[in-house]
């Protein structure tokens, strides 16, 4: 059966599905209705936990230099909101230029495992050794190597950001249906046909899952990475507000950094949406 | 919680109880004394103090000065029961003071205005043991650089950020900030043997014996050598403890000040007691090094006048303009706040 064959099937199921039970489109409403409800309820959380945060430190006289109140991260993030789009956008350009070093470095391992069986345990050991390598130690040795510039960082980056997309890739190569499998082997097609007309497409759910994990991952690496030593972005805005304990300046980036990591993961959903639904078209 | 339900549950009861009381203890923002945990031991006549080192234990002069105050019973003879913990360097053992989980700290005398000035810390120096400055800069010896006015058109390092130690230099020798590169380099001194970097910014007790153990020859300049008056490390409590307990400060500075100076004494002795805290797998040379540099930097002229320790209203203040001239301060700090000779007289 082609595959085109396969997506006219699941149109007509679901098709006769819609046609068989006329109250799925209520239920479709009334899970649209449960997912609005339950964003208000993330957003209603949210705001309880600032101002519970805002009182508390308020009543309990933390000075600032400890805690911040939200309102102080607020001006602060106000008032330095230039800079810190300055740093935001060194700690993307690295993050992204990292985060596709990265996830071709994984891809590639995976596809050089699925490609050579008997190369697996040697890729994976190393990969294992890379991962398990704390970044600390390695850090002065690639600023040693690759200079003070962007180029340490790109690649702390990648490391931190290249084993979840090897894994997953790795899965995803391999969790090809048998029966298309048997199929493909009936036909005695080679390993690069079976790969990319079978392990290829039914590995993109993995490989955006390894997205979803590595894509914030990659911004938290690039700050790791700046706050070892660097001369801008927001791990260095963060590693100054740190030293000079100025809290609400550090918890400023906090928010930059996260609002960063929460839409690079954004993206990612929506890449994986736009890309699954163009495959089921 | 009624009477029918304690008796119900007796054993919630008392844990409720307990942990009211250790919140209690908590509240009170003082470490927990050993007055009736055991009235007959040595330690319940003794008043509890926290020391916090400003960094990982080494041999810097404040640290040694505490850890033979204690090894020496010392900090016993003054009365006082010292813990001594120590910072992971970022900054926390200023917040742990403020807050009085700490009474006695490190801080070098620049940060010490800087966290005056911003977030406007109550710190105070009780006694200044760096009577130069921590900081000084190396080239290799054969690099060719062999002044400062040399560093034109070179990359000079710094540590986080560009401390006002390189600007003044720098202006001492005609130069200014556009006719060098500087960098950020972080705390390995690898970058300058491997060439990264011309010109390395080190901790003069640290870093020189480091590379020298490596083989490598340098040339080192710092702020002292042009009269630039940049000061050291001190003992730093705060405006309250000063004013609410100064017979405990009182006692601690002059048990760490016999500390050190036993420890002048008896250097060798010294590193034995040091190494009880750093690990047995220290590098007691290292040590003695850290030690013997910051030994020579806690003596000048004031010191030979007043004592190991002293400090002046000219000193903090020459130190205070520099900082405003190098905005290193975010605004101006009344420097007769920022210390005290109360202790050391």
């Amino acid at each position: 059966m082609t595959r085109q064959a396969v997506a006219a099937d699941h149109r007509a199921a679901a098709d006769r599905a819609r046609t068989i039970d006329p109250s799925a489109e209520v239920a479709v409403a009334a899970r649209r209705r449960s997912g609005r409800l339950a964003r208000l309820g993330g957003v209603a959380l949210l705001v309880c936990l600032v101002a519970a945060w805002e009182v508390g430190v308020d009543l309990a006289g933390t000075p600032v230099w400890i805690v911040p109140a939200p309102s102080d991260v607020a001006m602060a993030l106000r008032d330095g909101l230039g800079g810190l789009a300055e740093a935001a956008v060194v700690t993307l350009g690295e993050a992204v230029a990292g985060l596709v070093l990265g996830t071709a470095t994984g891809l590639s391992m995976a596809i050089a495992i699925t490609f050579f069986r008997h190369l697996e345990q040697a890729v994976l050991s190393v990969a294992l050794l890379a991962k398990s390598t704390p970044i600390i130690a390695v850090a002065p040795i690639l600023t040693i190597w690759l200079g003070f510039g962007h180029g340490p960082k790109v690649v702390v980056t990648a490391l931190l950001t290249f084993f979840p997309m090897l894994v997953n890739a790795l899965e995803g190569f391999r969790s090809v249906d048998p029966a298309i499998e048997d199929w493909f082997a009936s036909v005695d097609a080679d390993a690069v046909t079976v790969f990319r007309h079978a392990r290829w497409p039914s590995s993109w759910p993995f490989l955006f899952t390894a997205l979803k994990v590595s894509a914030p991952l990659a911004m938290i690496g690039a700050v790791v990475a700046e706050w070892m030593g660097a001369s801008g972005g927001l791990g260095r805005s963060m590693w100054l507000a740190y030293t000079n304990l100025r809290m609400p300046d550090l918890f400023a980036a906090v928010v930059v950094l996260t609002g960063l990591s929460a839409l690079t993961y954004h993206l990612v959903t929506v890449a994986e949406r736009a890309a699954l639904a163009s495959r089921r078209a | 919680m009624t009477r029918a339900t304690i008796l119900a549950h007796p054993r919630r009861f008392v844990v409720l109880v307990a942990a009211l009381v250790l919140v209690a203890c908590q509240a009170t923002g003082q470490p927990p004394t050993t007055a009736g945990v055991d009235p007959t031991s040595e330690a319940a006549t003794l008043t509890p103090v926290s020391f916090m080192a400003g960094f990982s234990p080494q041999a810097n002069l404040p640290f040694v000065g505490a850890y033979v105050a204690d090894a020496q019973g010392f900090f016993a003879d003054h009365g006082l029961d010292v813990e001594i913990t120590h910072s992971a360097g970022g900054g926390e053992h200023l917040q742990l003071l403020t807050t009085g989980t700490v009474q006695v700290t490190t801080q070098d005398a620049a940060v010490l205005l800087e966290r005056r000035a911003d977030p406007g810390l109550p710190l105070v120096s009780l006694a200044l043991l760096g009577q130069r400055g921590q900081q000084a800069f190396v080239a290799l010896a054969d690099s060719g650089l062999e002044s400062p006015r040399d560093w034109a058109g070179h990359t000079v390092g710094y540590k986080g950020t560009p401390p006002p130690d390189v600007y003044a230099i720098l202006d001492a020798v005609g130069l200014d900030e556009s006719d060098v590169d500087l960098v950020n380099v972080g705390f390995d001194p690898r970058v300058l043997t491997q060439g990264k970097v011309d010109v390395y910014p080190v901790y003069k007790s640290n870093e020189p014996d480091t590379l020298a153990g490596w083989g490598y020859e340098l040339d080192q300049w710092e702020a002292a050598d042009y009269d630039i008056p940049m000061l050291g490390l001190t003992y730093v409590s705060t405006e309250e403890l000063v004013a609410d307990r100064p017979e405990v400060l009182d006692a601690f500075v002059d048990a760490a000040m016999e500390g050190i100076a036993w420890a002048d004494d008896h250097r060798d002795e010294a590193i034995d007691i040091v190494a009880t805290w750093t690990g047995s797998e220290t590098d007691r040379d290292h040590q003695r090094f850290i030690l013997d540099t910051e030994l020579a930097d806690a003596t000048s002229p004031v010191t030979d006048q007043y004592g190991l320790g002293w400090q002046t209203h000219d000193q903090w203040q020459a130190l205070e303009e520099l900082l405003v001239d190098y905005d290193a301060l975010s605004s101006r700090v009344a420097v007769d706040d920022a210390f005290t000779t109360q202790f050391l007289e």
